[in-house]
């Protein structure tokens, strides 16, 4: 087995938890109920002992459905120690008693209790962060639209894509922020919902590059730009890409942008057959309406439009034109060939 | 196999160096910038993979782009040379120009009796319509892209150029991307089939015009393929000077070694190319 687990004194590790009040003050009261035969919170040993032995366990997994998504989840006992220690948890400041508390003082002689609760982020840890996201603009416009807000386990879970295209979800090991497959999964997840933002996303030059698989920090996702727990319309000053952040939220990546720089399409609409459709409407009624044709052409996406016509115009006639013509001069010198050999055998 | 027949020099070094830099240059900025453009597909990000990913394909691509730079630089310095220092003629008229002339507009009506079987094939110059247009749309098409992607280089430096008024309405960046995406797309597919299959994959020529390569051409193509240039050179006693040895089997064997798979190359990534559009279009 390749887990190394704290193998300090209690002390020690009981120093080690003081890094979080919250924590520390757990572990005083693990230490005053130590028994033999009960699961000590320092101590992740005894868990993984069974948790990494198929044979150990009654059952290996169990199915949940999810209470936002109703989607059925197959959720593995088996625990990937790896994975785990690699995930946002996996320091050595955490047990699996912080986050499973049913279970701190389970009487491990018969296995313990089969069904936890689902694990609560917000109450003793992440409080700041959920209240942050409960109270954002975001969470309230899907209240009022009757959307399912997500939970913290919708984003932060942890996820593995397959190359057979399968996407294994394990939330226990939740991914640290700057980990590509979580980075590549918070855009679709965004994407499920802003469908047309994630295909314009994709058209452009960040966006294609993360569609390559490519999700490290150095290229930027939703996020990044929007924000994390507070998403704020665009129009809101106080928003990442809103007027006065904007220079701020570019200059992470683009050193001296200036406000010429930041006036940068990143949600081109080239494919977005509506805007030509409004485009076109607006052309139609320009006599009525002069002020819309012209706030329309001031836009800078009508001539990304025309620019993206004007070229799969030019694409259809060359290749239209010239492989036709090709195919003629190549089936034309074919002919000559055959007639030439004719014309030899009459001679000989 | 021997060829007997006497041989003509069609390229000297240089422009069979230039076409070299080229085919360099325009295999590694198609296989590093072409995945890009079809991000959905599996075989891109296998391609993009086999590439060293981000950043590696990005730097692999911006080298190649400096090479295709230093073949224009050369290309322009030559013209420079020959046209201001050397004071040599023809350049812009005459049957020696790349550039169109009126009687091309002739030849390609020629060229249409001759596909439908309507009279011979026509007797062509030093350069051929199509050949020019090669060359031309090459150079456009070498302007636009090393225009747009240095916008897309240095994003920042050339929006500072342009006032925020006007960056707002024109977004100079978002422009550079569809006309490089757009552009490489065109430029690919072209060289990949229109150019392969006019010159190289001809049923005489298949696989390769080893002319571009070992410079030299036999009378009998010649006189097949350029026939008014051959007879303008024989009346102003040129084509003495012109007479070169048959290549050395050494440079075709080397020249087929090269050209093939870099053939097959581009004709799998039209393939891969037309495979993604199909899948749209149904």
């Amino acid at each position: 087995m390749g887990y190394n687990s704290p193998k300090g004194g209690l002390i020690k590790r009981y120093l080690s938890g003081f890094k979080s009040f919250r924590l520390s003050a757990f572990m005083v009261i693990m230490i005053a109920t130590l028994s033999p035969a009960m699961i000590c919170a320092g101590d992740n040993d005894e868990c993984l002992d069974c948790h990494t032995n198929p044979e150990k366990l009654k059952v290996t997994e169990k199915t949940e459905i999810d209470p936002i998504t109703g989607e059925i989840e197959v959720i593995p006992l088996v625990i990937d120690e790896a994975a785990f220690k690699k995930s946002a948890h996996g320091g050595e400041d955490f047990y699996c008693v912080d986050c499973h508390s049913e279970l701190e003082d389970a009487d491990l002689s018969e296995g313990h209790k089969p069904n936890l609760k689902p694990v609560d982020c917000i109450t003793f840890c992440h409080d700041d962060p959920a209240e942050e996201f409960l109270k954002s603009s975001h969470v309230k416009l899907m209240k009022e639209k009757n959307k399912d807000v997500p939970t913290c386990k919708d984003c932060h879970t942890g996820v593995r894509y397959e190359d057979s295209g399968i996407v294994v979800k394990s939330p226990m090991n939740v991914p640290r922020a700057d980990d590509p497959s979580h980075r590549r999964f918070t855009i679709e997840s965004c994407g499920s919902c802003h469908e047309d933002y994630f295909s314009s996303y994709r058209n452009n030059a960040h966006g294609q590059v993360t569609a390559l698989g490519h999700t490290t920090t150095d290229v930027p996702v939703c996020f990044d730009c929007h924000g994390k727990h507070t998403i704020l319309n665009s129009s809101d000053p106080e928003s990442k890409v809103g007027k006065e952040k904007i220079l701020e939220t570019c200059g992470e990546c683009h050193a001296n942008a200036h406000e010429s720089f930041v006036m940068h399409v990143e949600h081109p609409q080239i494919k977005n057959i509506g805007y030509y459709r409004n485009l076109l409407a607006a052309i139609k009624n320009a006599r009525n309406d002069p002020e819309n044709l012209k706030n329309m052409l001031k836009n800078p996406q009508t001539i990304l439009c025309v620019v993206f016509v004007m070229y799969i115009g030019i694409l259809a006639f060359t290749f239209s034109s010239f492989g036709l013509h090709s195919l003629l001069t190549w089936f034309a010198t074919v002919r000559d060939e055959c007639g030439r050999k004719g014309h030899d055998e009459e001679h000989h | 196999m021997m060829k007997s027949t006497t041989n003509y020099l069609r390229f000297n070094i240089f422009h069979r160096f230039s076409h070299f830099l080229i085919i360099i240059s325009f295999f590694g900025l198609v296989l590093t910038g072409i995945p890009l453009a079809f991000r959905g597909y599996d075989w891109a990000r296998w391609l993009y993979e086999l590439f060293g990913g981000y950043p590696t394909a990005g730097f692999i691509h911006r080298i190649c782009a400096l090479i295709t730079f230093f073949a224009a630089f050369l290309h322009f310095i030559f013209l420079f040379y020959n046209i201001a220092v050397k004071k040599r003629k023809g350049y812009f008229w005459g049957p020696d120009s790349l550039l169109i002339q009126p009687r091309d507009l002739f030849d390609i009506f020629k060229d249409i009796k001759w596909f439908l079987g309507f009279s011979k094939r026509p007797n062509f110059d030093k350069w051929i319509y199509w050949e020019k247009f090669e060359y031309l749309s090459l150079m456009w098409g070498t302007l636009v892209m090393a225009v747009t992607g240095l916008i897309l280089w240095f994003p920042v430096q050339f929006t500072k150029v342009i006032p925020p008024s006007v960056a707002a309405i024109v977004d100079l960046p978002s422009i550079a991307l569809i006309i490089h995406r757009y552009e490489a797309i065109l430029a690919a597919g072209f060289i990949f089939t229109i150019h392969f299959f006019h010159t190289h994959l001809l049923p005489e020529k298949m696989p390769v015009d080893e002319s571009m390569f070992t410079g030299r051409i036999t009378e009998p193509e010649f006189k097949h393929e350029r026939l008014n240039q051959f007879n303008r050179l024989e009346k102003e006693q040129g084509l003495e000077n012109m007479k070169v040895a048959p290549p050395s089997l050494f440079a075709s064997f080397l020249t087929r070694l090269f050209a093939v798979p870099v053939l097959i190359i581009g004709l799998v990534v039209t393939g891969l190319m037309l495979s993604a559009i199909l899948v749209w279009a149904i």
